[in-house]
């Protein structure tokens, strides 16, 4: 197991404007097999330039590895203007100590992050595999397409202990996905696949979701274009089943939306 | 004194063309015909900013535009991550150089759209926008529906020139031949003249459409009572007339794009329309506002594959708003310089955006000083477009027309402006042996 | 001092000159093909193939419904990005690229002109906007004029001249290049969500799309037009439309033309050669319209041909678009554009797995290889329709190796082996027949072949394409990449692409015609022009026309009256 621990210097946030640093070089299956001096000659993209790794963080590393998979990174310092954690990662572990910025685990593939705060929007954006984990808050675009896509996380699993922004999983095909708060907005609109469980509460679940499945365990406020069907008991919990959404038509209402 | 006929708009969307003006000593003196109120005052013309100015120990201080243009450049070379935005009321041709300028620079480019139409940018990229130009309207359209937009005010020549009011081929009766409905929070100027008032209760439109989609996909019977504070017989009542109109135009504002569910308001508006068009011909478009907001949007797109928020600092364009906005990066403090042109985002933006704003270097080339004017550092003035400067404009309904020029003058044009600094930035980086 | 160049040694594929793969230099001054030359910079072609530079006969490149078809796919511009370079600006997109990487990749292929095959009117600015913005290729547009109330009135009273005099008018004022059919009264039946078949009466004008086909082909062949009319025939994409076509073209059989040409050119012909009644029956009748086109000499086409994977459809026949938005249920924009035409946008997916997808995939290469004469056929793939035109030189690789077609068919849908006829066909295609089909043909049928393009002759434009591949190359993934990307590309006389690479991007010129018609009748036709403008349009008369500003690279080809 090696650990690679990445601290963002102060110098970094002094400056006048916020220029986020984009991190999406920095995954374990791309690090993997590096030096310290070779991982601090890793370029980054800050704004319209690329830096040295090293310039930008304090590097340090312990232990070695044997493929991707037992590499480990840790991201300190602030975080809040440290973009795109993990995207694509394809195996090992991310852990983020604190909040980060937008598009953390985007396209992600295989591996473990752990965001041991809250996320920016589009965490998991397109996630394809793996498990992201996030401690705190998810912002808006939650594990959501890209724009224009028609079709968004396609597997993987996400965590979030907090409260999710608008859209979580649009355009969803595959994969879970559990709030443990409350879920803004139109969770899984446009939702084809995969699993929505929302623990607290929703505002106009599944609109124009054509199939996967939606629970919400506390108030839900509907659209008006869903058919109730039964009562039914999901892990020994009753709930109000409906099918929708009967907007896009009944040929494609296949999508399954669970209230109390 | 010389008449000069067809004159075309700079003002709003509407892009009017059919504008008659008196000329004299080069000088507009008389608008005869074809302009609205405000068209009227922007031919008129009001008070120019003098010379090109840089900011010295807090006070603005005249300058040549050499020396304006050399510090802007210098500016824009130093930053890390500049933001260019506006764009909406300059021609096609300066929007290019734009582009251009943006790629150089590896900065972030954005315009007026995403703080009044982005949202109907991003509705059209998930559903398509089934439209049509506006002849077609004024030709065709039996039942013409605005919704959360107040034309009456807004664009006031949009219903007596395009729809309601127009008369055309199949509606050479004008308005008694046809029907409008308005759909509002409130009972605007327009709303009193419709035949139909739909009032929705604020935030709530996106239900409302749905309960619409749903009855118009043959679902009434799922649809609660009341659904956005409207009750179902009016939602049934208004689902009857798309079902009986020949031809079914809706028009939507700001009213719409940035309350409640925002862009996906937008989604449902269109998906409305694809829904009536299983029963009949329907169409639906944005009213947009600065006259060539479309057309940044589609110089940007045909340029760099997308139509606004772009970031070009990897050498090809990221696209996404939310991200790349003008205000959220503003707001994020994301950027450490700005451009601003053809635009006042000092009067449109919110305060957190504002402030930023104020704390970085902004450089602002417009023909007329306004909130912007008071932080920028570097003030380039500029020739009106349309009346000192011709080019390309497109109209809400992506109609390319030609600006003319009208009156000399010895302001630069923006397109000019914009190349010299592109010039000037490449000089410098040249000089660092980059 | 003169700008010269010699290509030395390459084999030289000139179908026009009848040159046929022969070992020949090509001396170049001043951008133009010479006899010999003084003190040129040499490039050696020793083995390699020489072609004159790629002519696209049809392509949607740029325009309205090109550029929303790129706003509403953010998901397709995306898939294509590509750093700026030194002399290059950014790249995006796959099946809708951005200018920049529209110019950049046709010349690649080796291509140096490319025709826009629908143009609005009302929106000819936005065209010519954008081809200026499209570096090296030379480039023209064709006006789409078979929607227009004013056609369909004059075809109505049977007034050819005011006809011509009509289609003249719009030609000049949008600077376009001659004379495009979509739908022709569909698009107008649209506006009313209706379509029309091919005697069918378009609502509220009373004149049928076959009247309509008929009086434009009388009424361009009234000049000297380069161009032939170019038909997008009624119900594309329709099961069973294989006898609309056969239909369309026995409409013109009689109409002599003005020039040594064809007198109709049936476009994307591929998606107008279906047989069935429905989806399940849909079947291949490839073989019934070459059949026609052998045996006849007034028509020609081009394929076509399916490219698979996703695409972004968009034609100015708003209805076809509309039911393919039907079947997919995929995004969808439709533009209907004010007494003249429309448009409609949607993305789809052609894949090898669906029996009609398969089917549509052999009948573009069918038409091409049953068609006996290549004079007759060009290669398309109706870009971006029925795929990006980056997959040319797939196609060349199939028309030109039955083994290629053979190892495709084995992995898709099974219907190709009984509701198609490409397993069954032997033959392959030579380089000078893929010369043909990709510049002789084309230049000719455009009639450009007079204006320097598609040859290599003397005063020719020096539009070459040199191939990194020996005429003697029969793999065909190697004769797929070698079309790709070519060795150098060499436009105007200038080296635009060397090694696969973009070194050099000069603009490109817009080719237009001035069909010149009698004073008198035009004065005629304006009177009632100007009523519709002062009713009905939504711009007036003045600001109408395309300003000289969006042309700063015009080339002017005039059409005198004939008749």
């Amino acid at each position: 197991m090696q650990t690679i621990t990445l601290k963002l210097k102060e110098a970094v946030r002094s400056g006048i404007a916020a220029v986020p640093v984009e991190v999406d070089a920095l995954t374990p299956d791309q690090l993997f097999g590096k030096n310290e001096a070779e991982l601090k000659a890793v370029k980054v993209w800050w704004g319209n330039r690329e830096e040295n790794t090293g310039d930008l963080f304090d590097v340090s590393v312990e232990g070695d590895a044997g493929n991707a998979e037992e590499v480990k990174i840790v991201f300190e310092g602030d975080l809040t203007r440290v973009k795109r954690i993990g995207d694509g990662m394809k195996a090992g572990e991310i852990e983020a100590r604190g909040d980060v910025d937008m598009r953390c685990g985007a396209m992600m593939e295989g591996g473990k992050i752990v965001v041991k705060g809250n996320a920016n929007c589009w965490a998991g954006r397109e996630m394809r595999g793996g498990e992201l984990i996030i401690e705190g808050d998810a912002e808006d675009n939650l594990c959501a397409m890209y724009r224009g896509e028609d079709k968004g996380m396609t597997g993987g699993k996400v965590t979030v202990n907090g409260n999710a922004g608008e859209l979580v999983g649009q355009y969803m095909a595959g994969g879970e996905i559990l709030i443990k708060g409350n879920a803004d907005r139109l969770a899984g609109l446009n939702m084809r696949g995969g699993k929505i469980t929302i623990e607290s509460d929703a505002q106009w679940p599944g609109s124009d979701m054509t199939g996967g499945e939606i629970v919400v365990k506390g108030e839900t406020e509907m659209t008006p274009s869903f058919k109730f069907v039964e009562t039914a008991t999901v892990d020994g919990v009753e709930y109000k089943k409906y099918l929708g959404d009967l907007a896009m038509g009944e040929k494609k209402a296949k999508g399954t939306l669970h209230v109390k | 004194m010389v008449e000069i006929t067809d004159v075309v708009c700079s003002l709003c969307g509407c892009v009017c063309d059919d504008i008659v003006l008196e000329v004299e000593n080069n000088k507009v003196v008389k608008v005869k015909r074809g302009a609205c109120s405000v068209g009227k005052s922007k031919l008129l013309g009001h008070e120019r900013i003098k010379s090109p100015m840089i900011r010295e120990n807090g006070e603005l201080k005249e300058c040549s535009y050499d020396e304006a243009i050399k510090k802007s450049a210098e500016i824009l070379y130093k930053s890390r991550r500049p933001l260019l935005y506006g764009w909406s009321s300059t021609v096609c041709e300066a929007d290019k150089v734009g582009v251009e300028l943006t790629e150089d620079l590896g900065a972030v480019m954005d315009n007026t759209a995403s703080v009044c139409h982005g949202p109907s940018v991003l509705a059209i990229q998930d559903v398509g926008l089934p439209s049509c130009t506006l002849g077609e309207v004024k030709n065709r359209a039996d039942l013409v529906i605005y919704w959360g937009a107040n034309p009456a005010q807004a664009h006031a020549n949009h219903m007596k020139r395009y729809s309601y009011v127009s008369k055309g081929y199949w509606t050479a009766e004008g308005k008694k031949g046809k029907k409008l409905v308005v759909v509002d929070v409130r009972k605007t100027m327009t709303a009193k003249m419709a035949d139909v008032f739909v009032q929705v209760e604020q935030g709530q439109d996106y239900p409302v459409f749905s309960a619409l989609r749903a009855i118009l996909q043959g679902h009434e019977d799922v649809v609660p009572d009341k659904v956005g504070g409207v009750p179902k017989e009016q939602l049934l009542e208004l689902a009857n007339m798309v079902k009986e109109a020949k031809f079914v135009m809706t028009f939507f504002g700001m009213g719409v794009t940035h309350t409640g569910a925002r862009h996906n308001n937008i989604v449902n508006a269109i998906q409305f329309t694809r829904a009536a068009h299983l029963h009949t011909k329907a169409s639906i478009m944005p009213l947009r506002g600065h006259y060539n907001v479309a057309g940044i949007n589609q110089v940007c797109t045909w340029e760099t594959g997308f139509p606004f928020a772009i970031e070009m600092a990897r050498g090809y364009a990221w696209y996404n708003p939310g991200e790349l906005s003008a205000t959220d990066l503003l707001y994020r403090g994301d950027c450490d310089a700005a451009m601003i042109i053809a635009s006042d985002p000092g009067a449109h933006f919110p305060g957190e955006s504002l402030k930023h704003l104020a704390k970085i270097p902004v450089i602002q080339i417009d023909p007329y000083a306004n909130p912007t004017t008071e932080f920028a550092d570097v003030v380039i003035p500029v020739a009106v477009s349309g009346i000192e400067a011709e080019g390309n404009v497109y109209r809400m309904d992506n109609i390319p027309i030609r600006l003319r020029k009208i009156l000399d003058t010895d302001y630069l044009p923006d397109e000019e402006i914009l190349e010299r600094i592109l010039t000037e930035v490449r000089a410098l980086r040249e000089k660092e042996g980059e | 001092m003169a700008d010269e160049l010699l290509i030395r040694n390459g084999v030289v594929y000139d179908p026009i000159n009848g040159v046929k793969g022969e070992k020949k230099d090509i001396c170049i001054r001043d951008g133009k093909v010479v006899d010999s030359v003084t003190n040129p910079k040499v490039i050696d072609a020793e083995g390699r193939v020489v072609m004159p530079g790629g002519v696209d006969i049809h392509a949607h490149i740029a325009g309205g419904k090109v550029n929303a078809g790129r706003i509403m796919r953010p998901e397709d511009e995306r898939k294509g990005v590509e750093p700026k370079t030194k002399v290059c600006r950014a790249q995006s997109g796959y099946s809708v690229p951005n200018t920049f990487a529209t110019g950049y990749r046709y010349a690649r292929m080796g291509y140096t002109f490319v025709m826009e095959a629908a143009m609005p009117p009302l929106a000819a600015r936005h065209t010519h906007e954008e081809m200026i913005d499209i570096p090296i290729l030379d480039n023209a547009a064709l006006p789409l004029i078979d929607n227009n109330w004013m056609t369909m009135e004059y075809v109505k009273s049977g007034d050819m001249d005011l006809l011509a005099a009509y289609m003249a008018w719009i030609i000049k004022a949008t600077k376009g290049f001659g004379v495009k059919i979509v739908n022709p009264g569909g698009t107008e039946a649209w506006a009313w969500g209706k379509n029309c078949d091919l005697n069918d009466s378009v609502p509220y004008f009373d004149v049928t799309p076959a009247e309509i086909i008929k009086g434009l082909a009388v009424a361009n062949e009234k000049f000297d037009m380069p161009h032939s009319i170019h038909v997008h025939t009624n119900m594309l994409g329709h099961p069973g439309n294989f006898e609309v076509t056969k239909d369309t073209y026995d409409l013109v059989k009689g109409v002599k033309a003005s020039k040594d040409r064809q007198v109709i050119h049936t476009t994307h012909t591929q998606f107008h050669s279906y047989g069935g009644t429905n989806w399940g029956n849909f079947e291949s009748k490839a073989d019934a319209i070459a059949d026609y086109i052998n045996q006849n000499d007034h028509a020609t086409i081009d394929i076509g041909s399916v490219i698979l994977g996703d695409t972004t459809t968009m034609t100015a026949d708003g209805p076809m678009e509309y039911s393919l938005y039907q079947i997919t249920g995929r995004k969808w924009t439709n533009h209907d554009v004010e007494l003249e035409t429309g448009s409609g946008i949607t993305p789809f997916l052609y894949s090898g797995k669906v029996s009609v997808h398969t089917i549509q995939w052999a009948i573009g290469q069918e038409l091409a290889l049953l068609v006996k004469d290549p004079w007759k056929v060009a290669l398309t793939t109706d870009h971006p329709n029925a795929g990006p035109f980056i997959g040319y030189p797939i196609i060349i690789s199939h028309l030109m190796s039955k083994k290629r077609r053979d190892e495709s068919a084995e992995d898709m849908h099974k219907a190709i082996f009984d509701r198609a006829a490409l397993p069954s066909i032997d033959r392959e295609y030579d380089l000078n027949e893929i010369a043909i089909i990709t510049r002789g043909m084309t230049a000719k049928a455009l009639g450009l072949h007079e204006h320097g393009k598609g040859h290599l002759g003397v005063g020719a434009d020096a539009d070459v394409a040199i191939y990194d591949m020996s005429p003697e190359e029969r793999d065909a993934g190697k004769i797929q990449k070698a079309f790709l990307n070519t060795k150098y590309t060499i436009k105007a006389g200038e080296i635009v692409v060397k090694d696969g690479e973009v070194v050099a991007t000069p603009p490109g010129r817009t080719i237009f015609v001035t069909p010149e018609c009698d004073d008198k009748l035009t004065d005629e036709m304006m009177v009632t022009l100007k009523d519709k403008f002062a009713k009905y349009y939504s711009v007036t008369l003045n600001n109408y026309p395309v300003q000289d500003a969006y042309l700063p690279n015009p080339y002017e080809i005039k059409a005198p009256w004939r008749s």
